[in-house]
């Protein structure tokens, strides 16, 4: 695979297959076997040998491709816009400090403990149609918004929400390891806020916003109930089609392959983490 | 630029007492992007009738409050789905964090492919592994138990507790560690007194977001919990599932506001900037 | 009480609970994911009766909502089939016994025309789709409107006044996706009706082909197709039965599908408005549903399950979803009182239409996401 050439490797090979043992192990033993199982079973039925026929099926459908290209887009769409606005905030926090920057970051904290299915509700409450934003210019003798409801922008829009706090932890814990001193001493040598964000915050952040995000891709393949509630119907996201083909349409195999389809866009996107962590263990350039 | 004008606060430190103006602006952002939608479903919880195009609620009452409240099977979630979280966070982070430092520092064969196969965790649909899942906890005799969901939802922490972790390990300073390796530091030293330190606001993130994530997790406990664990999302979701009366919701949401506030002035301490930086002298 | 004294407490509490379950009774898990009024129904109508007619069995009403919920304990209970092991599950008060896929090859359901049930015989014959549910209570779809923007007597009553109405005023219409709610999918269901003769009974659960698919719901996505520009934002499609009741309470549209009894609950608690008015179509009325109650032939208590299943078809249990659920009964009107069906005869028709389930229901749901739902034409 990724070759991690070691000009310092710290530890023997046993010490380091010890440490990660447990978790491997439960690892394989509750997700890899069951994931090889149902992946065996989109290309290998008994009795009848091998076929790539679902696969096939998938590719050639129109229907199934733009549903894949719909979150495709969404999910770089919703990435880009989610570090986008997590990262100022987190800047911010992280060369501020005093109450206000202590209620910011709680603010910006909240979403992470309201579950999916209240975003739907307090979005359709607040933006829906005849929601809070509608009464309220209703009453000032506005005409209404166009409601995001229904719309390919309804849950973009609960999606950044929804996830902004993940993506502005793993930032704010990344910009943890940037000292203010070095920023400080940049500043004395007479460097922007533009260089000194490029050349000395960004290269001590990279893998916090690499892992943020990955996870960002992880979620939003897998993203149900949001684009569920608050989308249009057609095209889907791959969350919602996965789930209806398997349970509405009962049709697990053809299920079984969109989510192996899926999977493998994730775990491309997982390559470059992988890779960045490997880059890294050569030690900081 | 935003980021100019951050970073020019952060140069003049000496003058804290500066109105700190872009954090007002923030702050007026959020309280609308963020609070707005908050406040809305609060005041439903205290809506009895509540119709377009009135302002506030036509009919106001505690209604639904005591409906939600009396039923006992809300405390006892409550009390079970905290006891569930904290075991899974617990464990997790018992065997994950050592894993972690291993794949981010240790060679070992297989390492960047194990690291890699954690992925799956979250990004295989849960769907596909539901029968072969099943399966294997049926005939360990887990379904409906407390350890079963704990053992399922631990599995679900892994990626977290792994990737994140990892990422913190990695961004350690290392000449930091060199320098005191030279002089004459222990490796054990070493770690608890540079290593550890350094990495501790990534893990804390990490234990953060597990913690919640696992309190929110439904789909794992639904498959092995029922009939006999019901955590707290759970009955919240079948109280605002498909419900007609969005108070239900509302009212459990208000209620869960509590705990979830304490959290978050516990990350702040943890993660807060200005706390970590003294800890560095920076 | 101090906080060891309130521990130790709540610790014979919880002891004395687990003995009462071990020594007792027989415990039946019952699973719902219907909404909270049939969960309410069960907790409070069936299980103290159920248990006073069975000394010794116990009902659990287990709460499984969402549906996805309930599906993943129905495919546990077919993963417990190959292990031989407890499913947990007793009795689904409403499933789809086509679902999951294999789950009837193998065995996973009971056959009810097998099971020996006392009261088999009084079931509604047009409502046993397939002898592995078990058809006990019934709903039907209507015509939901604002009465305030829409005056009773200019309501169309038929389909062919209904879609003019619809044309007439764009965007005061919305259904749901078929497949995340009945009252969407019974009115997708009239639509493919009206293409095809108003005749309800040419479609059956194994009389599915390809060829009159085709024909048939080629004109159905048609119709609907024409339909799609007229509705709520030019072709929009709410996620289920309760977000289109909440556009209705919102005022966001004038007219909607809905499920009778819903509507009528939604009323009485003040979610809908007073003024909301209902009409059913006269030409053919909108399709209903029964409620199928399954049994897995694994269930751990099979006899118990079965009793369960005979007490719903009881006449004091059929009677209660006539009076407290506002359903439709499951056994024929033959077998009940006729005071009764005079008493509702206005609000209760004497039958009404459905959709087969099955082969016919997957094409006309997979057939509108790829043939009605893209054609969106936003302004």
């Amino acid at each position: 695979m990724i070759t991690a050439s070691h000009p310092r490797a710290e530890g023997g090979g046993l010490s380091g297959l010890l440490l990660v043992a447990l978790p491997v192990a439960l690892l394989i033993w509750l997700v890899l076997w069951p994931v090889l199982q149902a992946v065996v079973g989109t290309v290998y039925f008994p009795g009848k040998g091998f076929s790539l026929s679902s696969y096939a099926f998938f590719f050639t459908d129109a229907y199934s491709l733009r549903n894949l290209w719909l979150t495709l887009w969404v999910t770089a769409l919703t990435s880009a816009l989610r570090v986008a606005v997590a990262m100022p905030i987190a800047l911010y926090l992280r060369f501020r400090s005093g109450s206000i920057a202590a209620l910011v970051q709680s603010l910006a904290l909240f979403p992470l403990f309201v579950p999916s299915v209240l975003v739907a509700y307090a979005f359709i409450r607040v933006l829906g149609p005849n929601g809070i934003v509608d009464t309220v210019l209703v009453a000032l003798g506005l005409p209404k918004l166009p409601t995001p409801y229904l719309t390919p922008a309804g849950p973009i829009i609960g999606l950044v929400w929804e996830r902004l706090p993940l993506t502005l932890l793993l930032l704010l814990s990344g910009l943890g390891r940037v000292s203010i001193a070095s920023v400080d001493a940049a500043r004395d040598l007479g460097a922007g806020g533009l260089t000194i964000f490029s050349r000395i915050i960004l290269p001590r952040i990279q893998s916090s916003i690499i892992v943020a995000l990955a996870f960002n891709v992880l979620g939003l393949f897998s993203a149900f109930t949001l684009p569920y509630l608050l989308g249009p119907a057609s095209p889907e996201m791959m969350g919602p089609y996965m789930q209806r083909t398997f349970s509405d349409n009962a049709d697990p195999l053809n299920a079984t392959t969109q989510a192996v389809i899926t999977f493998a866009f994730c775990a491309a996107f997982g390559l470059v983490y992988v890779r960045a962590i490997a880059r890294g263990r050569r030690g900081p350039a | 630029m935003t980021d100019l004008a951050v970073l020019s606060g952060a140069g003049k430190r000496v003058r804290r007492a500066a109105v700190d103006w872009t954090g007002i602006a923030f702050l007026a952002g959020l309280a609308v992007v963020i609070l707005l939608p908050l406040i809305v479903t609060a005041v439903w919880a205290f809506a009895e009738v509540w119709r377009f195009p009135a302002i506030v609620p036509q009919r106001m009452g505690l209604g639904y409050w005591q409906d939600t409240l009396s039923r006992n099977d809300v405390w006892t979630a409550l009390w079970l789905s905290l006891g569930i979280t904290t075991t899974v966070t617990a464990i997790s982070a018992a065997i994950c964090f050592p894993a972690a430092y291993a794949f981010a520092r240790l060679d070992f064969p297989g390492r960047n492919l194990l690291f890699l196969a954690f992925l799956s965790v979250q990004a295989f649909p849960k769907f596909g592994l539901i029968v072969a899942t099943a399966t294997i906890f049926l005939t360990l005799h887990l379904v409906g138990t407390f350890w079963g969901v704990v053992l399922i939802q631990l599995v679900g922490t892994l990626l977290y507790m792994i990737w994140i972790p990892v990422s913190a390990f990695q961004g350690v300073d290392r000449r930091l560690e060199e320098a005191a390796r030279d002089v004459g530091a222990t490796p054990m030293r070493v770690f608890w007194s540079i290593t550890l330190p350094q990495a501790l606001p990534t893990l804390f993130a990490a234990i953060l977001i597990t913690f919640v994530s696992t309190f929110y997790e439904t789909d794992a406990a639904w498959l092995i919990g029922l009939p006999n664990v019901r955590t707290m999302p759970m009955v919240m979701i079948s109280f605002i599932n498909n419900a007609l009366e969005v108070q239900y919701g509302a009212v459990l949401f208000v209620f869960l506001w509590v705990p979830s506030f304490l959290l978050m002035l516990a990350a702040r301490r943890v993660m807060g900037a200005d706390a970590f930086a003294r800890g560095l002298g920076g | 009480m101090n906080r060891r004294e309130f521990l130790m407490a709540s610790t014979v509490a919880g002891l004395a609970a687990s003995t009462r379950f071990a020594a007792a009774a027989t415990r039946i898990d019952m699973y719902t994911s219907s909404d909270a009024n049939v969960s309410d129904f069960y907790g409070n109508v069936v299980k103290p009766a159920f248990e006073a007619a069975n000394p010794g069995l116990e009902l659990n009403v287990v709460i499984a909502r969402p549906q996805a919920a309930l599906d993943a304990v129905v495919q546990r209970a077919l993963a417990a089939l190959s292990t031989k092991s407890d499913p947990q599950l007793d009795f689904i008060e409403q499933y789809e016994p086509t679902l999951p896929a294999g789950g009837i090859e193998a065995g996973l359901w009971t056959d009810f025309g097998k099971a020996g049930l006392k009261s088999y015989a009084a079931v509604n014959k047009l409502a046993i789709q397939t002898p592995y549910g078990l058809p006990y209570r019934g709903s039907q779809v209507l015509i939901a409107y604002d009465t305030t923007k829409l005056s009773k007597d200019k309501v169309p009553k038929t389909f062919p006044d209904l879609v003019a109405w619809i044309k007439a005023n764009p965007g005061e219409f919305i259904y749901n996706r078929p497949d995340k709610g009945g009252s969407g999918n019974n009115f997708v269901n009239r639509a493919v009706h009206e293409v095809s003769g108003r005749d309800p009974l040419k479609f059956t659960v194994d009389n599915y082909s390809q060829a009159t698919a085709d024909e048939v719901l080629g004109k159905t996505w048609a119709l609907l197709g024409d339909l799609a520009p007229s509705l709520y934002q030019g072709g929009a499609y709410t996620a289920g039965n309760t977000a289109s009741l909440q556009l209705l309470a919102q005022g966001a549209v004038t007219m909607i599908p809905a499920w009778s009894d819903q509507t009528l609950q939604a009323i009485a608690k003040g979610v809908l408005p007073e003024t909301t008015g209902l009409v059913q179509l006269t030409d053919l009325a909108l399709c209903g549903g029964f409620s199928q109650a399954v049994i897995p032939t694994n269930s751990a208590h099979f006899e118990g399950s079965l009793k369960l299943a005979d007490f719903l078809l009881s006449q004091e249990m059929q009677t209660a979803i006539i009076e407290k659920l506002g359903g439709f009964p499951g056994v024929d009107w033959s077998n009940l009182p006729q005071a009764l069906h005079d008493k509702y005869a206005d609000v209760i028709p004497s039958s009404i239409p459905t959709f087969p389930a099955g082969d016919w229901t997957k094409a006309v749901q997979d057939g509108w996401y790829r043939n009605v739902a893209p054609n969106i034409s936003r302004t």
